[in-house]
């Protein structure tokens, strides 16, 4: 999560107008989703994973292990899907079991590896957006899209203080290591759990200490804040519609 | 050099008459506190941890209500309704001690905007007076990055454009250099000596004396939630008694310039060097 924070801070495309690559981003995943086809699928994801691979200063190999954690879940799902419980034995395999088949067939197995595909893509749209947008570029954007307030604002305070609590975190445990917190599992167990207590009563000091420097800075409720903004260029708006067109045109007539 | 006499004939702006606040666990922080800030002095308040600093700062903007005693502003009693509060708060800015207690905020330009918008100004205004204090205080070439990367001494510096952008008659530095490199520190010094100079009300919490017998008008000595004692620089680290109870050494200027004149290389009735520099020049041509 850290990485990813720290890659789409340091994003070549990051200055680019959030709400742009939203749409981008968000419109081809809906293409995608919408057209269920291999190939659209295969472009997108080559589309997604190339200009993220490009813009950002990520190997190829990270992006590859980032891709790895949701295809593991998606093989999980979709052997659900590949492998049927039948009454008769199928085209591609069929592994007899008391009476009945564990079986596999060319349609099933196609279906599958469609669904994978699809899903690999969607995965890649939602990347490209989290690493080249920071959490805040994002936020803008919910916000331009009417998404409540009090939502906004948990997630803006919960964002910052993700960091300042992970200091902690790590502070207490290093210093527990130096004491020899973690020489054997039940020690290392007793210190986890020290650690999170400590932690919790620290974050409620932080928290009210918060709340008063907020307090003493006039906030009556409502957190109000100047956005960055970051124009849109009229080349990457064409750009993007562009793309969008030919991934639509590709979806209906390939 | 005589650092007094442009507030004498100036006004009170803050006073505290026998304050005291007792927390709700039953900390007795505030023993009755009396205290005149005049305004535009630079004012350092010393004394060790618990010594009540800190609540002393949180009472002084009202986010502590007295239980006994009263806070003034411009001779008014403090309003702690609502509205009251959000106008003492628009004169009073307090830079805290620790940055991530008071960072709300992963991006530089939304923390420094927030008080700014909460003074009710328009968003093109809040812009422009938010741009300028980037300028001012050098924060441009970190302005993009999120404030969980930023150094100590940036984040501070963030946290003071917080206050400044809002600008208050008076500003309190809870121990602005604690845990900051030399090079930021003084570079908080100089942001904090520029506010002097623009006449805003300075109060600052320090354990720093050599700092505090240079910079400040006055000194207040705190200790277990009571005023020991209050006087000039001069005053406060030549009172034996009371740098005995704070547990203050005195500053090394002081402390060397005593001793030479104890064993007459200088003369007792030389008004008293603040920094190394005027003592040097003293040793110069006392020896020459």
């Amino acid at each position: 999560m850290i990485i990813i924070d720290k890659l789409a801070y340091s994003s070549r495309l990051r200055y680019k107008n959030p709400t742009l690559k939203a749409i981008f981003a968000v419109g081809t995943l809906l293409i995608c989703v919408g057209a269920r086809s291999s190939i659209v699928s295969v472009v997108t994801l080559a589309a997604m994973a190339g200009l993220t691979v490009l813009s950002s200063k990520i190997s190829i190999l990270r992006y590859l292990r980032l891709m790895l954690i949701p295809l593991g879940f998606m093989v999980l799902g979709t052997i659900a899907i590949v492998v049927n419980v039948a009454e008769a034995p199928m085209d591609l395999l069929s592994v007899p079991m008391g009476g009945k088949y564990l079986a596999v067939s060319h349609t099933s197995l196609n279906e599958g590896m469609r669904l994978v595909a699809v899903a690999l893509a969607s995965v890649s749209c939602l990347y490209f957006l989290t690493l080249t947008t920071s959490m805040l570029d994002i936020l803008s954007v919910l916000q331009k899209l009417r998404c409540p307030k009090i939502m906004i604002e948990l997630m803006m305070l919960i964002y910052r203080y993700i960091f300042v609590i992970l200091d902690m975190a790590n502070a207490i445990t290093i210093s527990q290591n130096c004491r020899l917190g973690n020489q054997d599992f039940m020690t290392e167990l007793r210190s986890a759990g020290q650690m999170l207590a400590v932690l919790l009563v620290r974050s409620m000091k932080k928290s009210s200490a918060l709340f008063d420097s907020m307090e003493s800075r006039c906030y009556d409720g409502e957190i109000k804040v100047l956005n960055e903004s970051y124009p849109v260029e009229i080349r990457d708006t064409i750009g993007v519609a562009s793309f969008l067109l030919m991934m639509l045109a590709i979806a209906m007539f390939l | 050099m005589q650092k007094n006499d442009r507030k004498d004939h100036n006004e009170i702006i803050l006073e505290l008459e026998n304050v005291c606040y007792t927390y709700e666990d039953g900390t007795e922080a505030l023993k009755g506190v009396n205290l005149k800030v005049v305004r535009g002095e630079k004012l350092a308040i010393m004394g060790a941890n618990g010594s009540g600093k800190s609540t002393l700062f949180l009472t002084l903007n009202g986010i502590h209500k007295p239980n006994k005693g009263m806070v003034l502003y411009n001779h008014i009693p403090v309003d702690y309704s609502r509205k009251g509060l959000l106008a003492l708060r628009k004169k009073i800015g307090i830079v805290f001690q620790d940055p991530d207690n008071q960072l709300f905020s992963a991006s530089v330009t939304q923390e420094i905007s927030f008080g700014v918008l909460n003074l009710g100004l328009s968003f093109e205004e809040a812009r422009e007076r938010v741009e300028k204090i980037i300028e001012e205080l050098n924060i441009t070439s970190f302005r993009d990055k999120p404030t969980h990367f930023l150094s100590g001494g940036q984040k501070k510096r963030v946290s003071i454009a917080d206050i400044l952008v809002m600008n208050p008659e008076m500003i309190l530095f809870d121990e602005p250099a604690a845990a900051l490199d030399p090079k930021h520190a003084r570079m908080i010094d100089e942001i904090i000596d520029q506010l002097s100079e623009k006449g805003i009300t300075v109060i600052l919490s320090t354990h720093d004396v050599n700092r505090a017998f240079l910079w400040a008008d006055r000194i207040v000595l705190m200790d277990e939630g009571s005023i020991v004692s209050e006087g000039t620089p001069d005053e406060i680290f030549t009172d034996e008694a009371a740098l005995a109870q704070t547990n203050l050494e005195k500053p090394t200027v002081l402390k060397i310039f005593e001793s030479l004149c104890k064993s007459g290389v200088l003369d007792r009735t030389l008004p008293v060097p603040h920094t190394a520099n005027e003592l040097e020049q003293y040793i110069r041509e006392g020896t020459v």
